[in-house]
């Protein structure tokens, strides 16, 4: 049964009993071999250097080291937040271009992606470099995870005149998007009412 | 779905085909996706399929697929989805186009032009590091905290422990020379603490302004030399904060091969920042000391990366690094990361210096310590140090800054000096990976090359004291 505003994810999740067989999340399973969630499970995922790890540090409250080179975060890191009355756990993660993993640190984000039943995965991009990072937003929708946009440095597209239309291009993926300058924590409150839509969606479908 | 990105037919009409075959298995991702992971070559999808009896079907599929095309697969997918993203680009930018040039423009040539970008790191290097976390952090904060222990806080501990304990083996235990609170709490806020931070203050400054990924540009092309790609100098500059950090970091290089010269330079020439902080208070008072150390630890640096470029199979990685705008770093930012990563790096060390007190300790009351310290006496002996410099390079082994404070600690009661402190100074910098990095060698590099790293860092270590020895005694170098 499908329920039309809710995503796969709240249909009873099996096992991947065959996928582990197959070698998936066997190796470096310190990582990737998390408890099973029965709460709301969310990865921010993206190419280096587009403020995953500060979005992940103001949505938990939990630090882990933000600089201004790519390559800072690399291990998965975790941390909760209440969000309409549940508790969601995000999952900060290293850079990735591409589903396609050049390096071990992308290798390490990809496989959380393909081993965890994740909830909502949250795509940060750059705003400066919209175009380039859509590239791994039109590979996660092909792989019809549930995703969100969020686009982050809108303070530094502005100063060098860039604007950025929300609603079109919401449209033009067919999956939400969130503008935001997290380093000024702006459109962070849009955010986390869009996860909480999430959330919500998520309950009523556990009740049905 | 209305927004599903479409390939020419070729690639559409094998991804339905390489669909069917696939089994209903419950993955997070869809078999759309799966299906293009595998036109693509991916190397980890395709071994986990290997075995599968539909495997040499897909294969098929691939090969078929491929002849419509003068590229290869994963080239023509990724242009059909570049084409759409700057489709979708183009309609939701609404951008007037002189404006497109970053702010610190002029900054970041300067930075990156190797005429300009030599001088900036040269005084990066003077002020941040030798200035800053050498003179200021290792000389003056050291001496007057350590300082302070000595006269205010070691006596005072010594009487109350005595006090309660009327045995002597008790009160060693806590206090006098070797005691938990007279020596591994006295190294560790003492003589690491105020060098780690500066380190960590000046280092989260220079990551904040985006700094760093300018260096990696300026440094590939002698990179290129000892077989890295410049994208290497972001592990190796952790390094100087500390060894362990960095080995893991090197997960973001390319290639096995750059990953194994990285770590072996990190094991073997990289100083932590309390080594360094140390190393270059104590030889910053003799100018001609502090030279020679630099010269030899950057020519092992360069020489020996550049022999193992050679030896190791594969070429060098191609350098590519996202190069982010420079940034005015923010001070809470700073304050907050420097103070993070001290509280991780003091719940690290306090615990094994406390340990070490206790082992000593122990190995004092078993003999077993004396039998060590005996063993290492002769080659104590070798290089031309007084053999009182044997416990430092026990302590070195089991913590790097450990051995550097003990090194602080010889130094200050006169018993190393001139041309031993130089011999000491390079063979402990060069000297056994501490046992935390060496616990992540494991992780990240596996046993073989973790036992060949290790064993050649030794080996190398203390024939290069006993050379260097040898050389400053015949070239009559004083100090």
């Amino acid at each position: 049964m499908d329920c039309h505003d809710c995503h796969k994810s709240c249909q009873p999740k099996p096992q991947n009993s065959v996928w582990k067989l197959l070698g998936f999340g066997s190796k470096k399973s310190a990582k990737s071999n998390f408890s099973r969630h029965s709460h709301t499970t969310i990865a921010l995922v993206g190419s280096p250097n587009v403020g995953k790890s500060l979005l992940f540090n103001l949505l938990t409250g939990t630090y882990v080291t933000v600089s201004n080179y790519p390559g800072t975060t690399v291990e998965v890191a975790q941390g909760n937040r209440i969000i309409a009355g549940e508790k969601v756990t995000f999952f900060d993660t290293p850079g990735m271009y591409s589903l396609i993993p050049i390096t071990e640190e992308e290798k390490v984000a990809r496989d959380l992606i393909m081993n965890e039943t994740l909830d909502l995965v949250i795509h940060v991009v750059d705003a400066k470099h919209l175009g380039r990072m859509l590239n791994l937003t039109l590979q996660l929708i092909e792989a019809e995870l549930p995703v969100l946009l969020v686009v982050n440095m809108m303070d530094e597209a502005k100063k060098l005149g860039i604007w950025i239309d929300e609603n079109q291009l919401a449209n033009k993926l067919g999956i939400p998007v969130v503008t935001m300058a997290a380093a000024q924590k702006v459109g962070l409150k849009k955010l986390i009412a869009k996860v909480a839509d999430y959330v919500q969606s998520t309950l009523l479908c556990v009740t049905y | 779905m209305s927004n599903q990105l479409f390939y020419v037919s070729p690639i559409e009409a094998a991804i339905t085909r390489i669909e069917s075959l696939l089994d209903d298995t419950h993955n997070p991702i869809s078999r759309r996706s799966i299906a293009l992971l595998l036109l693509q070559k991916d190397p980890i999808l395709s071994s986990q399929l290997k075995q599968e009896p539909y495997f040499p079907e897909i294969e098929r599929i691939i090969a078929h697929t491929q002849e419509y095309f003068s590229e290869s697969l994963s080239l023509a997918i990724a242009q059909s989805r570049h084409q759409l993203a700057m489709a979708i680009e183009q309609d939701v930018i609404i951008q007037p186009q002189e404006q497109r040039t970053f702010q610190y423009e002029w900054l970041h040539k300067l930075t990156v032009h190797p005429v300009s970008g030599i001088p900036i790191l040269v005084l990066v290097l003077y002020f941040g590091v030798y200035q800053f976390v050498g003179v200021f952090g290792g000389g003056t904060l050291v001496d007057i905290i350590e300082g302070f222990f000595e006269s205010e806080i070691n006596p005072v501990v010594n009487s109350i422990v005595a006090i309660i304990f009327p045995w002597q083996v008790m009160q060693d235990l806590f206090a006098n020379d070797y005691g938990i609170f007279t020596l591994g709490i006295r190294y560790a806020v003492a003589i690491v603490l105020p060098v780690v931070t500066t380190f960590f203050l000046m280092f989260s400054l220079l990551e904040d302004s985006g700094y760093l990924p300018r260096l990696s540009l300026l440094a590939d092309r002698l990179f290129k030399t000892i077989g890295l790609s410049g994208r290497s100098i972001i592990p190796l500059i952790l390094g100087l904060g500390c060894g362990t950090m960095a080995t893991l970091v090197t997960r973001t290089l390319e290639s096995k091969r750059e990953r194994i010269i990285a770590t072996l330079l990190l094991a073997l020439t990289i100083p932590c920042s309390a080594q360094l902080g140390v190393i270059l208070a104590l030889l910053s008072v003799e100018p001609t000391a502090l030279f020679v150390w630099a010269t030899v630890m950057v020519t092992i640096f360069l020489g020996i990366g550049f022999l193992a470029g050679k030896i190791l199979p594969g070429k060098a990685g191609c350098f590519y690094i996202e190069i982010p705008p420079l940034r005015l770093p923010r001070l809470q930012a700073i304050l907050t990361k420097t103070y993070v990563r001290l509280k991780w790096y003091f719940a690290e060390i306090l615990p094994l210096f406390i340990f070490a007190s206790v082992l000593i300790w122990a190995g004092k009351l078993t003999g077993l310590f004396d039998v060590l310290i005996r063993g290492l006496e002769p080659v104590m002996l070798w290089l031309g140090l007084p053999k009182e410099a044997a416990p430092t390079f026990l302590y070195g082994f089991f913590r790097r800054d450990y051995g550097a404070a003990g090194m602080f600690e010889l130094h200050s009661s006169g018993i190393l000096a001139g041309q031993q402190l130089v011999v000491a100074a390079v063979t402990l910098t060069l000297f056994i990976p501490c046992i935390a990095q060496l616990q992540f060698m494991l992780k990240e590099r596996g046993v073989k090359n973790t036992i060949a790293i290790t064993s050649f860092v030794v080996l190398f270590a203390f024939s290069l004291g006993y050379i260097l020895n040898q050389l400053l005694t015949i070239m009559e170098v004083g100090f």
